[in-house]
């Protein structure tokens, strides 16, 4: 893992290339630059007022308060914007690289596959989602009054980088099953959605469903882990700080799909 | 040592069988039929260093599927593979440093930047050294005439203009094998020309080795001293260009009989004419490259390769 990392680093200078690159062409659309920009923010705009309606029936839910599931919310959303800002290519990978065959291009290049399958699109004005985050937590920590220590200044991006390892993973594998099967649409955007799960205090979840996401789909160590963390909310908080190792093992499980899929790439018939 | 060493190699594709009308497509849901295509059929080609060699067939003979395995896209099914001394899908990383590749029917360019900046990506992901880059920028850019071009975004340039920067890319890390799968589709005489003398002064300048598909003969007659002809899977024929054209007979005629199977006479006085003939006259390309030696080829027939 260490040695990927050091191998990844290598690439550095390259990404931030790609990344100017991706800016660049980026805004050669503008009105999908400022639309991508526009549907982020009504969509989370819509979920804190969903929050919050919420709440004005009920002062608290399965003893959460309104100001600790904006906070959930809020933590949720950076590694989320992360994810989302850099892994869009996922999206239609199904149709655009496998169907239609232009993997056959990215395996002709002397990069990692999906390094390139993640560079060569970037949504990185959905970066702005972290922003969003980051206002809600402050809020949301202001009312309830958070005691923030400084070496959380340290655990936050660690708990970020596990969730969006997390999140990496799981779309990964999804997205390489497209390796296997002749489908158009692939799984990705049917499953989208799941990261909702993400984002709400598990134990709102019946037994079942808590178990799978926490052990099988273990998206609650994304968002709601790592922000009961910071919320002290004791015996989740706990939980916290499994997150960096199963971020790291569900993207090695991811990459390991994903490898055996690109040895049964087949091209499109021509 | 050979640069491109195939034996046997092998690409089966399971095709998926759809059964016809709305209610078969129904049973399709639930049962699937799959049929096994054999698109290469236990092929061995070998190419020496510096060759130029066309590799010609009807639709669908295998072509574009053997160039996938060759450049390392395709995981072979059976059957071995040396490629610059690379077992291509297993070092695929270093191994593509190696080899330029065009695939006529696809861009390799990255659709929304230009031209000039797609080039300093892949210098970028080929880490060629900035001299080196300049000098074969301004080399490949003087040849194909890109001049104007290079400021262009790759989406606004016409097909011919696109398949120049196309040629440019797959060559501006130096490789020493350049596979062109129809570089010429759809391109008009003019551009076609300055292709093949492209192609050509690459070839004797930088002894380039090259292998290129097409369906136009007339590139094959410009560039190739030596052709390898596919069907089904299997090469029908593989030695000098020279050795198959009879006196008075087009290329195009001759490549058609062998395409249907029809009666095959070598050129240089090889087997007798006939259907199917197990044995076809001429040699492969010599050692070094242009060279032809077209007595005492290989021997392929219907029953399997020699
Ligand atoms: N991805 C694929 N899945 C299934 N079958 C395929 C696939 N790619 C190629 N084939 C089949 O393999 C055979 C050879 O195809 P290939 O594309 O190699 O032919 P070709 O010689 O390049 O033809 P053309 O001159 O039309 O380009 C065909 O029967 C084709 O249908
Ligand atoms: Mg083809």
């Amino acid at each position: 893992m260490a040695l990927r990392g050091l191998e990844m680093a290598r690439y550095l200078p390259l990404i931030a290339r790609f990344v100017a690159q991706n800016l660049k062409s980026r805004l050669a659309y503008p009105a999908d630059f400022w639309t991508g920009l526009a549907s982020d923010l009504v969509h989370q705009a819509a979920n804190l007022v969903f929050i919050l309606v919420v709440f004005q029936h009920a002062p608290s839910l399965h003893g959460w308060r309104r100001e600790e599931v904006v906070f959930i919310y809020g933590y949720f959303l950076v590694p989320f914007a992360v994810f989302h800002a850099t892994a869009a290519n996922l999206w239609d990978f199904a149709d655009r690289y496998v169907v239609r065959g232009e993997f056959d291009r990215v395996l002709t290049r002397p990069l990692p596959s999906l390094l390139q399958v993640f560079l060569e699109t970037m949504e990185l004005e959905s970066l702005l989602g972290a922003v969003t985050g980051v206002a809600a937590m402050a809020w949301a920590g202001r009312a309830l009054g958070l005691d923030w220590r400084l070496a959380d200044l340290a655990i936050f991006p660690v708990l970020v980088a596990g969730g969006v390892a997390i999140y990496y993973g799981i779309f990964i594998a999804l997205a390489a099953v497209a390796f296997w099967t002749d489908s158009r649409t692939g799984l990705i955007p049917l499953l989208w959605n799941l990261n909702a799960y993400g984002r709400y205090p598990v134990d709102i979840y019946s037994r079942r469903l808590r178990f799978v996401f926490t052990w099988v789909l273990p998206l609650a160590f994304v968002g709601f882990f790592p922000a009961a963390y910071f919320l002290r909310r004791g015996a989740w908080g706990w939980y916290a700080a499994l997150t960096p190792a199963v971020g790291a093992l569900v993207l090695a499980f991811g990459v390991a799909v994903w490898s055996a899929g690109v040895r049964r790439y087949r091209g499109a018939g021509s | 040592m050979a640069i491109i060493e195939a034996r046997q190699l092998t690409k089966e594709f399971r095709k998926f069988k759809s059964r016809p009308g709305l209610a078969g497509a129904f049973r399709d849901l639930f049962t699937r039929r799959y049929e096994t295509v054999r698109a290469v059929d236990a092929i061995d080609l070998t190419v020496e260093p510096g060759e130029v060699v066309g590799y010609i067939g009807p639709n669908g003979a295998g072509k574009s599927t053997t160039i996938k395995m060759l450049t390392g896209i395709l995981v072979p099914t059976a059957g071995h593979l040396l490629v610059n001394g690379c077992v291509p899908h297993r070092e695929r990383e270093r191994f593509v440093r190696t080899i330029g590749v065009v695939f006529g029917q696809r861009s390799q360019l990255w659709w929304d930047i230009a031209v000039r900046e797609s080039f300093r990506l892949l210098q970028r992901i080929y880490g060629v050294p900035d001299a080196e880059y300049r000098r074969r920028l301004d080399e490949l850019a003087g040849v194909l005439e890109l001049g104007d071009l290079l400021d262009v975004p790759v989406r606004k340039l016409s097909l011919g203009q696109r398949m120049r920067c196309e040629l440019a890319a797959a060559l501006l890390h130096g490789p020493s094998l350049l596979f062109l799968d129809e570089p010429t589709i759809g391109l008009d005489v003019v551009v076609k020309l300055r292709i093949r003398d492209f192609l050509r002064e690459i070839n004797a300048r930088h002894g380039t080795t090259i292998l290129l598909t097409t369906h136009d003969l007339a590139d094959i007659e410009a560039l190739c001293p030596r052709v390898v002809i596919l069907d089904r899977g299997r090469i029908l024929y593989d030695g000098a260009l020279d050795a198959i054209r009879r006196d008075g007979q087009g290329l195009e005629e001759v490549v058609r009989a062998i395409y249907q199977g029809e009666a095959v006479g070598g050129g240089a006085g090889a087997g007798p004419g006939g259907r199917r003939v197990p044995e076809l006259g001429g040699g492969r390309a010599a050692e070094g490259g242009s060279a032809v030696e077209p007595e005492g080829g290989r021997q392929y027939g219907a029953g399997g390769a020699g």
